[in-house]
């Protein structure tokens, strides 16, 4: 599983790792039965508490996307729905955006230059 | 056909047909029934004679035609490892086969009866040795070329790193098959030790079967899964239920790393394979990653998304470079 973080998000952690999880569940890493990895190896190549990756892991469980099962870990309940992961994937995009200096206008304006 | 099956079978024929042949033309001259087992005393075990040349023939057939059936069926030739252990198990076992057939005519004939029927010990080391010098000799020749040499222009999968950004991969595989192996550990050693808590086992033989019972229970526990971590620290590799011990790799070892479909019957087998420079860590046969060092020597991880880890490791080294 790819995970990426991006340092300067300045949203709470868990969301940040909640999203990069959607992320590589969306991209097709994960199919829907397989098992996740430990949150504590998450936990570790990422650099972070455990406790934050499990609290990422329950507002996934929540949404629908995962499932915890006693004794087989936590596994993949769903697949990502189109949408969430557009979502996912327009925040990042905005907040790069931002980076770069340009606001949500500027974003739909080339968003309609495009088509 | 492969040359190493055409000779296989060639030889193997050849052996076939002396196993079947030769000890008829010696019957008037052998006892039966013929002496076919020796202790420290001389010979300790016998069986009708027809019986004896039959087992001898089936002894070198049954494993040959097995190793002919993995060789044309299977994907035990395609590396270089497979093909040398290949090669070694049909030499040194037809050498084998002839030797102790021929050993065992030596010394049943013109005997009065099995039990006089004696077999130096010297024959034996020297049949073993001779073996095993042709197993080295076939294993050598029958080597082939090296495995996956950087092809040129060989690209190795990778991916775009962004800057402000921190990408990891984590990987986890089990094998249920080892896992109920250590489980059979814990339940026979459980009854072990109740068994000599109410005294019903001899003590000598609890001493004997308990460490034998631990080491296959911790070895059978720290293979049978496996974790690996890929981030800017380079690549871990846990062993075992609770990730520990840990093998860590650093970036600047590795040269670059792919993905590769690899199988027990190319390694020799499950666990942990292969010298250093050429390992294995074979937990199920598919995906693995394959980490090349700069030293020369690589690395094979059985593990799943192998792909992702892959490029994940390429684009850190690529980073690493440009800095």
């Amino acid at each position: 599983m790819l995970l990426t973080l991006d340092l300067n998000d300045p949203r709470p952690l868990h969301e940040q790792v909640a999203g990069a999880i959607r992320r590589a569940i969306g991209e097709g890493s994960y199919r829907p039965g397989d098992r996740l990895p430990p949150a504590r190896d998450l936990a570790l190549a990422l650099g972070i508490n455990s406790n934050t990756v499990l609290r990422a892991l329950r507002d996934l469980r929540d949404e629908g996307l995962l499932e915890f099962r006693r004794g087989r870990g936590v596994s993949v309940a769903g697949r990502v729905d189109g949408r969430a992961l557009l979502v996912q994937r327009l925040r990042d995009l905005l907040e790069e955006a931002r980076r770069h200096g340009y606001d949500r206008d500027d974003l739909i304006t080339i968003l309609e230059e495009l088509s | 056909m492969n040359p190493r099956v055409a000779v296989a079978l060639v030889w193997g024929l050849l052996v076939t047909v002396a196993l079947i042949l030769i000890p008829p033309l010696l019957r008037d001259r052998l006892p039966d029934p013929m002496a076919t087992h020796w202790g420290p005393g001389g010979a300790d075990g016998s069986s009708p004679l027809t019986a004896a040349l039959t087992a001898q023939v089936l002894v070198w057939v049954v494993p040959w035609l097995i190793a002919l059936a993995m060789a044309l069926r299977g994907r035990v030739l395609v590396r270089r490892l497979g093909r040398i252990y290949w090669c070694a198990a049909v030499a040194f076992w037809s050498v084998m086969a002839l030797g102790m057939a021929g050993t065992m005519l030596l010394a049943n004939l013109d005997v009065p009866d099995w039990t006089r029927a004696e077999l130096p010990g010297s024959h034996v080391a020297a049949l073993v040795l001779v073996a095993a010098a042709a197993g080295a000799l076939a294993g050598f020749l029958g080597r082939g070329g090296p495995d996956q040499a950087p092809a040129a222009g060989e690209q190795p999968p990778s991916l775009r790193l962004r800057p402000g950004e921190r990408t990891v991969w984590v990987s986890r595989i089990g094998n249920p098959w080892l896992v109920a192996v250590s489980v059979a550990g814990v339940a026979t050693l459980s009854v072990v030790v109740v068994l000599g808590l109410v005294g019903a086992m001899p003590g000598a033989a609890a001493g004997t079967a308990l460490p034998a019972l631990a080491i296959t229970l911790v070895v059978a526990l720290a293979t049978a899964s496996l974790t690996a971590r890929v981030s800017e620290d380079g690549l871990a590799i846990g062993f075992g239920p609770f990730g520990w011990p840990v093998r860590r790799i650093r970036l600047s070892q590795i040269l670059s790393a792919y993905p590769e479909e690899r199988f027990p019957s190319q390694v020799g087998g499950w666990g942990f394979r292969g010298m250093s420079g050429s390992a294995t860590i074979m937990l199920r046969g598919g995906e693995c990653l394959i980490i090349r060092y700069r030293s020369g020597g690589q690395l094979a991880i059985s593990i799943d998304d192998a792909a992702r880890g892959a490029s994940l490791i390429n684009a850190l080294i690529a980073e690493r470079v440009e800095q």
